[in-house]
């Protein structure tokens, strides 16, 4: 209550003044636990609006490129046309206040909405310029593409082993060689190789929670995606096992091209590259890291990232 | 301590919300409570009814008294008691008759049954009321000798003798009078008849002599001392209408074979129809007559009942029937002989006398024997004066007791309830409590070596229509009927159950989930006896005319169900949204009945080819070769080679080459390889049938003689009533794997089906498992619908086509006729608890199991 009211005192005198969506109607006054914000209100409101871009991001080549993006949950939409380009094996973080679509929008990538029946979607997204939801694309072939870590470390009640090859073992692959090759390939991928070479039999149940989610990140990359989504990874780990996953993202990066979400500021601005701020559905600012963080061009943006909000 | 303010008034808890508390532990705890005192009040009562079927029999003496002079110079050849234990009548060699009470041994009469000289063979028991007896002069006279009982009129009698308290019987004229305990007095006199005698020509002094009756025909066989052996036999016909007697007289007779250094024959005896006739030695050796012609008998076999050296038979009598011989000797062994058919016998009439029974051997020679007039107890005397009661079939020995001195004559009660005996001394008499002499555990268990049956075997058969039938009380057909029952249902159900629940919680959406699953659940909701019915009304006779129809459609189903899913795969369309999707389920309907049809036509074909034109007479092995049969459990061993070896040597190259096919094309070549598939398997089939048909012909195995209701309905119609019970617990487990599981799977690239079945199935499986344990348990004491539909007969025969009982219906059929108390009734419970603990211990099973599952649930 306190603090929440000192907030509010000290909200008018930073107000910063930054060139963009000016609303027709300045708020009036401050509301409790709102950003006194006239972009945010126009949102709200549903008015249209623009999304700023950086200008360093019009020149990178991008992996996935996205376009008037809608998306509803049954009668409730949860996305309003979001256009970004993620830039090509670069580590890309999507920012913003729970419910904002973040999950959402990753997860459209390859199409895991599609298990949610209620779910309808307008616009277009292309992988490496191959249309992402065209009548003729194959989802499962889309999903080999592409290799997903979840927030909450999920290995199968299986061998170590078997979590890894499990991309190939879907793909019919028997022969042991190359199980083998690829499962310690992607376990030094992962970082987790020297921690668990002479254990691969044991069940990937029986490691510890950054271990699972390492061994989760073995297992994406086994199937040699184009691209990693990894959905809040780490979320539910310690923080010295979220430092490990995030040294691991670093030495992925190039490699392969990294949507990541996060909740945390410090793990964006210290992992990404790109980060792209959202709001309520809508992408409200994307640019460098550096840019987002020490130099937004939108006063929500900055609100959101100095923790004034969220 | 200094004066504060006092504390805020604390709100007290009201007076009723305490009441209402205690009131509420109390009830909640007696209801916990009782409802485990009930459980296992079933149980205690179950098992209190079961115990006395394995207490031990008891045998306590109760009069030892000393006898008259004269039955010590001329001991009696037999003697016998009364129903009631009171008096008992004994047979001298001298054709006289003494009636004499058995608890002071006092004489109450004695009587000369014959005239003249003094019969040279006698045959006397207490079954037969009497017997017969052979004379020097040729003839042979019938008797009956009996205890009668009758109810006197109080006012009858003399003053001194209507006081008399109950209990303890007085002499009044030639018998023994008594109160009953409901005021009515018994008298209780020997009661002796002499028949006409009959002439054997030319006349011979008669050495031996038995007779046997059945129904209205009586056999007498008699040894004379030229060495004759003659039979004859004597049958009754009363004329309906004038109610006049005709007897209409059989005899023949035959020589007996000259043995060589042998004194004549020690025992004659005579079956109980008459079929066969046996003359025993001393020494042992037996010869059997074929007797059932009378008037040509014959001798079809011979035989040393004792091979051993200076071993003699002491004493040999009939069990109940007369058709077990119990042969007592000089070593002290009592052994069971009867006449066995087996395939192999060598002799005229195809049967053998085999000694199917060696009871505890006893210390000394037998000197006596006396067998059981209503079970197959047997008393043996032995020369250093122990008595033993035997059990003949389960080769029990029920009791033991000591004389003192050597009992020569000894009389088994007609109740089973008492022995008398004689030593030289004194009368005896032992009240005996015998309780379940024919059930042992290992006679429950195990095979039994029943009286006529060429092996000891299992078998159940409770009841018959004659008394001196021997009821079987083997468990285990029962419990392999549970088996067999359990095992067919649970393959025509489980798998369907199992793979609807993966349908419903991996390929339905949430909704239509949502009513699917009430719907199947609903069917648990059928009374079994309507399942029942249909199987025994509709269904049984159904099959019965479509059977090679119905078996093909084992595998035209399959079939036509994965044809069409290929053919879905090629047609246009596929993965647009709400196009052609919503017409899956109508396709797929469309291929069930199109298998169906396949099936009418494919039916006959297979029923010409393989099952030579006619598939009843074929299963019966009248005709054929026993490839058809290898059929049933090949096709399913190839399809899997098949399905292996393709996704080994032909997805790999198909891969291959399919790089940049389209959707079209690809799907088109999985039909052609799915078509090449099924021919193959076929193909391997019809070839490994082949081959095993020339080592082995199953039928007669799990093929056999097609019965009308048989395990296959029962397999339809059960299968269908544990459907629900699995499906909701599986689809319970399945959708109870976390969706981050499925997710992570998906996200892998897997197909729906490849999550199901590796990720989700495998996490599930331990909730599968316990489902189909709970379907077992269902499946195991399910009785309606296997009391109407199994046929209920108790035979151990895997054969899909055959019937059987199991535990359940066995325990709903012969409840209601089993005496109370009986060997039957007490039987009924032990299988009731057999069931019970079977249910109880697959239950366990399952909850242990499902409690694993949760605990794993956790980790996840």
């Amino acid at each position: 209550m306190i603090e929440e009211s000192v907030r509010r005192g000290e909200k008018p005198a930073q107000r910063p003044v930054v060139a963009g969506f000016v609303s027709a109607d300045e708020p009036v006054g401050p509301r409790a636990a709102r950003p006194p914000s006239g972009l945010f209100d126009a949102v709200e409101r549903g008015l249209p609006f623009e999304t700023t871009v950086h200008d360093e991001l019009r020149s990178c080549r991008a992996e996935v490129e996205i376009e008037s993006f809608d998306l509803w949950y049954g009668a409730k939409q949860a996305l309003f046309g979001i256009t970004m380009s993620i830039p090509n094996g670069a580590v890309t973080a999507l920012i913003g206040p729970s419910g904002c679509g973040k999950s959402t929008l990753l997860r459209s990538v390859n199409r895991m909405n599609d298990l949610i029946l209620s779910v309808r979607c307008g616009g277009e997204m292309r992988l490496s310029g191959d249309s992402i939801y065209s009548k003729d694309t194959d989802v499962i072939e889309l999903r080999k593409r592409i290799g997903m870590v979840f927030q909450k470390p999920n290995p199968f009640p299986m061998s170590i082993f078997e979590n890894v090859v499990y991309p190939l073992r879907v793909d019919g692959v028997r022969d042991r060689h190359t199980l083998d090759e690829v499962c310690e390939k992607s376990l030094r991928g992962a970082g987790l190789w020297e921690e668990v070479k002479d254990r691969l039999k044991e069940s990937g149940l029986s490691l510890s929670g950054g271990q699972q989610q390492r061994l989760c990140i073995a297992r994406a990359i086994a199937g040699d995606p184009e691209m990693l989504l990894l959905d809040e990874p780490c979320s539910a780990l310690d923080p010295i096992a979220t430092g490990r996953i995030e040294d691991l993202i670093g030495e992925l990066k190039g490699r392969y091209t990294i949507l990541i979400v996060t909740h945390n500021m410090q793990q964006a601005s210290r992992t990404s590259d790109y980060t792209a701020f959202m709001y309520l559905g809508r992408l409200v600012e994307f640019g460098p890291t550096g840019n987002i963080f020490l130099n937004p061009r939108l006063r929500e943006t900055e609100d959101y990232v100095t923790g004034r909000f969220g | 301590m200094s004066q504060t303010s006092p504390p805020p008034p604390r709100r007290r808890r009201r007076r009723s919300v305490f009441v209402i508390e205690r009131i509420s532990r109390c009830l909640i705890t007696a209801g916990g409570l009782g409802t485990i005192v009930a459980v296992s009040l079933v149980f205690v009562f179950l098992a209190a009814v079961v115990v006395p079927l394995f207490l031990p029999s008891s045998a306590k003496e109760v009069a030892n008294e000393p006898v008259a002079n004269a039955w010590r110079d001329t001991p009696p050849s037999e003697i016998a008691v009364d129903d009631y234990m009171r008096v008992g009548w004994a047979c001298f060699p001298d054709g006289s008759v003494e009636c004499f009470r058995l608890d002071t041994a006092e004489s109450l009469v004695r009587r000369r049954l014959f005239d003249g000289p003094p019969p040279t063979a006698a045959s006397v028991s207490a079954r037969e009321e009497g017997g017969v007896f052979g004379f020097p002069d040729g003839t042979l006279r019938f008797a009956t000798i009996r205890a009668a009982a009758r109810a006197v009129d109080p006012a009858s009698l003399p003053e001194e003798l209507r006081g008399i308290p109950a209990g303890s019987p007085v002499r009044h004229g030639d018998g023994i009078l008594e109160r009953l305990p409901d005021g009515q007095m018994r008298h209780t006199v020997l009661d002796t008849r002499v028949e006409e005698p009959i002439r054997i020509e030319p006349p011979s002094k008669v050495l031996l002599v038995d007779s046997s009756r059945h129904g209205d025909t009586v056999r007498v066989a008699a040894v004379t001392e030229d060495g004759r052996l003659v039979l004859e036999s004597a049958r009754e016909r009363p004329n309906m209408l004038t109610g006049e007697v005709t007897r209409v007289v059989t005899s023949g007779e035959m020589r007996l074979p000259q043995l060589q250094g042998r004194e004549p024959p020690s025992h004659l005896l005579v079956s109980g129809i008459g079929d066969s006739t046996y003359v025993v030695w001393a020494d042992g050796f037996a010869v059997r007559i074929d007797s059932r012609d009378v008037s040509a008998p014959e001798v079809v076999e011979k035989l040393d009942l004792l091979p051993e050296p200076r071993v003699r038979v002491t004493s040999l009598r009939f069990m109940i029937g007369r058709t077990t011989l119990a042969v007592g000797d000089s070593m002290g062994r009592v052994r069971g002989w009867f006449r066995i058919k087996p395939h192999d016998a060598g002799t005229k009439d195809g049967a053998i006398l085999a000694m199917a029974h060696d009871l505890e051997r006893g210390n000394a020679a037998v000197t006596a024997i006396s067998t059981s007039q209503r079970s197959r107890m047997l008393a043996a005397a032995y020369e250093d004066g122990t008595l033993r009661v035997f059990e003949m079939t389960t080769e029990k020995t029920v009791a033991e007791v000591a004389a003192g001195s050597p009992l020569g004559r000894i009389a088994l009660a007609p109740k089973d309830d008492g022995i008398a005996g004689m030593t030289a001394q004194g009368l005896l008499s032992w009240r005996l409590h015998a309780r379940h002499p024919d059930v042992t555990l290992s006679a429950l268990f195990l095979p039994v070596w029943y009286e006529g049956y060429p092996a000891p075997t299992h078998a159940w058969q409770s009841s018959s229509g004659t008394d001196d039938f021997e009821a079987k009380f083997g468990l285990w057909p029962l419990v392999f009927g549970t088996m067999k029952a359990t095992f067919y249902s649970m393959l025509f159900g489980a798998p369907l159950a199992i793979l609807a629940a993966i349908f419903t919680s991996e390929f339905l959406a949430g909704r239509t989930k949502a009513r699917v699953k009430p719907v199947i659940e609903t069917m648990a909701s059928l009374p079994s006896v309507v399942l029942g019915f249909l199987a025994a009304i509709v269904i049984a006779p159904a099959v019965e005319d479509f059977v090679p129809e119905l078996l093909s459609c084992f595998v035209t189903l399959p079939f036509a169900m994965l044809l069409g899913a290929n053919l879905w795969q090629s047609l246009p369309g596929q993965g647009r949204r709400g196009s052609i999707r919503a017409w899956r389920v109508p396709f797929l309907f469309v291929m069930t009945v199109a298998g169906i049809g396949l099936a009418l036509i494919v039916g006959p074909v297979a029923e010409r080819v393989l099952f030579a034109g006619d598939l009843k007479l074929w299963l019966d092995g009248q005709r054929g070769t026993g490839t058809g049969a290898w059929m049933f459990p090949m096709l399913p061993v190839s399809a899997v080679i098949v399905g292996i070896a393709m996704s080994h040597f032909v997805n790999p190259a198909l891969r291959r080459i399919s790089r940049d096919w389209g959707a079209g094309a690809m799907a088109r070549a999985e039909l052609v390889k799915f078509l090449v598939g099924f021919a193959a398997a076929v193909g391997l089939a019809l070839l490994l049938s082949w081959l095993h048909g020339l080592a082995w012909d199953p039928r007669g195995s799990f093929v056999g003689t097609y019965v009308q209701r048989n395990a296959l309905i029962v397999g339809f119609v059960m299968g269908f009533a544990i459907i629900p019970i699995i499906y909701t617990i599986s689809e319970d487990a399945l959708s109870g794997v976390p969706e981050h599981l499925r997710a992570a799977s998906l996200g892998a690239g897997a197909t729906q089906w490849q999550t199901a079945i590796r990720i989700i199935l495998p996490t599930a499986m331990s909730g599968i498992f316990s489902a189909l344990m709970v379907g077992f348990g269902r499946a195991v004491g399910e009785t309606m619908i296997v009391l109407m539909a199994a046929g209920n007969t108790p035979v151990l025969d895997w054969n899909i086509f055959n019937g059987f009982r199991t535990l359940s219906a066995n325990i709903a059929v012969e409840m209601p006729e089993a005496v109370k108390d009986s060997t039957h009734y007490r039987t009924l419970f032990l299988a009731a608890l057999v069931l019970f603990a079977l249910t109880f211990v697959v239950n366990t099973v399952a909850e242990i199991v499902r409690l694993r599952v949760r605990k794993r649930a956790y980790e996840l």
